[in-house]
């Protein structure tokens, strides 16, 4: 067996030498398990839940017979069907509007742009409640209430502040260069925004689609308010097990584990993503 | 006819700052023109509004024949390598430098052609599937001059490209740069605050200064003859030493500091200005290499050339040659180059009391700190100044 000779030349080796280094530092260790244990905090609830939904009265022997609840007291498929149909044109609808909206105020410089971005962010502070009845007066106008689309409407309204404001402080952090470079290679501003920009800034606008659909699918006000009784999302389906019909904790914890599946798998497919967006324009 | 043409092209910012004021410059076909001056002198503002990247406030702007002020940047018909190459992350080298002739519609086969033309140029080839953020420094800089050269634009616009790299590979890029457009013969208009660039790679190089073009000019003759207190300072490594001089009667000497530096009619006849200074103030110039250490294959003083005394305070050996940095009982001129409002674009030269200058030995010289060494200059290779304006002081 020959011994392998570091090679003090290479900064590869300095690099990784250093970063063992690190790993081994106390304070890296302190770190860790201060992690560990609020990850373990976090995550416990979860699995109670999920394990209390399979066992009789929530500790005592295996069982279906909660699951088998949720599916006799509530229409499950035709209600997660309907969070899916509205979660997806609301998520749609948002990133339609504050994708390109984000670009432009980040990077054209048009009058009034500081004003109207300034009224855009200004909204997300105005809480949700206050604005239901002027929302459902205006829905009625044009006739709208109680509809899909008036709902999406709704909702896209709502996530276009806190979205347009996250897109354009990321569009912001991508280097100016890059659009001038596109507009004297030939590029005109449509052509530099879907090619070189809107790559660019997948992070933050996967951010912005896994926000909104954890918002909109756990929504209950809204929906409960504005769609029809005979199409309700699985969110207000859950909430009618409580009224409706006779209070049994463990449907209703199945029924939440079940409408939990969907948004899981979501952040599962987009973690990568999503991780990037979070810390945007940290590391550039 | 020329390349590009700037006629009196002013930019100000609606804050009110003028960042260039009436510069008037043009780039002759395959030409390479330099524009060189301090941080915030207004050379990379000239070089946006020659690209369309910034408005032009007043003056013409053409290329080729046509006036291009209100034409937009992807009809110019330019290429620009940007400072940090502002290459695209998420492309291939391949899909970077290809970009603009995709944009143009060009067949894929002719894009793929013209790309790996370019990038065995630059020795890119191995490169053509990678990321830019998997390339090193220099190799992004030549991703950013594929880029340029692929679309055989008729101009190049080039902001300090080097500036980015370290100092090794600056210098092998430097050549490497200038050969590249000497090959393609595209007019050039390259941006730095690099002298030493400026000098190497310019046909002809523009010193700008707080936005005002001071002069434009082949290297050797804006060396060699500087307009003006500026150009002087700001061109050489190490700079020109400045001193102040007070001319004699009839200009038949100069004084710098007690110092006196007989002037022979030769040199009147070559400047007949200097004669209207007698018994004035003047600003002495003089460059490094001008001041000789005596020996050597010449007898200076038979040749008439003028002893001048100080006392060495440090030598620094560069290994080819000494640095000598010295004093002397004359008063050293500096020349600020801060940006100011002033139109000639010079702050008022503030004085030294030392008296300190630098000047070039060989490197087998012996001489060291604390020495007091006798230069010997050629009269001829003096420059002067006028206090007041700080032109040169010459026909």
């Amino acid at each position: 067996m020959s011994a392998t000779v570091p090679d003090v030349l290479s900064p590869e080796t300095a690099a990784e030498s250093e970063k063992m280094t690190a790993t081994r530092s106390p304070r890296h260790l302190v770190a860790s398990i201060t992690l560990l244990v609020i990850g373990v905090a976090l995550i416990y609830p979860l699995i109670d839940v999920i394990i209390s939904s399979f066992r009789s009265q929530g500790t005592g022997p295996f069982t279906l017979q909660y699951w088998r609840a949720v599916f006799q007291q509530i229409p499950v498929w035709r209600e997660v069907g309907m969070s899916a149909l509205v979660t997806g044109a609301s998520v749609a609808g948002v990133l339609v509007v504050s994708v390109p909206a984000g670009y432009a105020y980040a990077k054209l410089s048009f009058r009034g742009a500081r004003a109207i971005f300034g009224i855009t962010v200004a909204c997300m502070m105005i809480p949700v409640e206050s604005m239901i009845i002027p929302e459902y007066s205006n829905l009625a106008k044009v006739g709208l209430v109680g509809s899909v689309l008036g709902t999406v409407l709704v909702f896209v309204g709502l996530g276009i502040p806190l979205s347009v404001f996250l897109m354009a402080s990321y569009f912001k952090s991508l280097p100016d260069a890059l659009l001038e470079s596109g507009l004297v290679d030939g590029a005109g501003h449509l052509r530099i925004f879907l090619s070189v920009m809107l790559p660019l800034a997948l992070p933050a606008v996967v951010t912005i689609g896994v926000l909104e659909f954890l918002a909109v699918w756990n929504d209950l006000l809204i929906a409960l308010l504005f769609l029809p009784i005979q199409s309700q999302t699985i969110a207000v389906g859950l909430a009618a097990l409580q009224g409706n019909h006779i209070l049994n904790t463990y449907v209703l914890v199945a029924g939440s584990v079940l409408s939990a599946i969907p948004p899981m798998i979501v952040y599962m497919l987009f973690q990568r993503h999503l991780v990037a967006g979070l810390t945007m324009g940290v590391h550039r | 006819m020329a390349a590009i043409t700037l006629e009196h092209v002013t930019k100000i910012y609606p804050n009110g700052f003028e960042a260039v004021h009436k510069l008037s410059l043009d780039v002759a076909d395959g030409e390479f023109m330099v524009l060189v001056g301090p941080s915030g002198c207004g050379k990379t503002t000239a070089l946006r509004m020659v690209a369309g990247l910034e408005d032009i406030t007043d003056g013409t702007l053409h290329i080729g024949d046509r006036v291009m002020n209100e034409v937009s940047p992807r009809d110019r018909d330019i290429a620009m390598v940007f400072q940090n190459y502002a290459l695209y992350p998420h492309m291939t080298v391949a899909e970077n430098i290809g970009f603009a002739l995709k944009l143009r519609k060009f067949p894929k086969s002719e894009i793929r052609r013209k790309v790996e033309e370019a990038a065995s140029l630059l020795g890119l080839t191995e490169s053509l599937d990678r990321k830019p953020g998997q390339l090193s420094g220099g190799q992004r800089q030549r991703v950013a001059m594929g880029r340029a050269i692929v679309r055989e634009p008729s101009a190049f616009l080039m902001d300090e490209p080097l500036s980015n790299l370290d100092a090794k590979l600056r210098v092998q890029m430097r050549a490497e740069v200038a050969r590249i457009q000497r090959r393609l013969g595209v007019a050039t208009l390259y941006v730095t605050h690099d002298q030493v660039e400026a000098m190497t790679m310019g046909d002809r190089v523009a010193v700008i200064s707080a936005g005002v073009l001071q002069q434009c000019d082949v290297p050797q003759a804006l060396y060699d003859h500087p307009s003006n207190l500026f150009v002087a300072s700001f061109l050489g490594s190490p700079g020109m030493n400045l001193f102040e001089g007070s001319v004699g009667e009839d200009a038949a000497y100069v004084l710098i500091g007690t110092q006196r530096i007989d002037l022979p009619g030769t040199l009147h006849e070559s400047r007949p200005a200097l004669r209207r200074y007698a018994n004035e103030r003047v600003v002495v110039g003089l460059r490094p290499e001008d001041l000789l250490m005596p020996g050597g294959e010449h007898d200076q003083a038979a040749m008439g050339w003028a002893p001048f005394e100080c006392d060495v305070e440090l030598v620094e050996a560069l290994g080819s040659e000494l640095l000598v940095h010295f004093t002397s009982d004359a008063r050293a001129v500096q020349v600020a180059e801060v940006e100011n409002d002033d139109s000639q674009g010079l702050d008022q030269g503030t004085l030294t009391k030392g008296g300190e200058g630098v000047a070039r030995a060989d490197a087998r010289a012996r001489i060291g700190g604390g020495d007091r060494v006798r230069f010997y200059i050629d009269p001829h290779r003096l420059h002067f100044f006028d206090v007041e304006t700080k032109a040169a002081i010459s026909a």
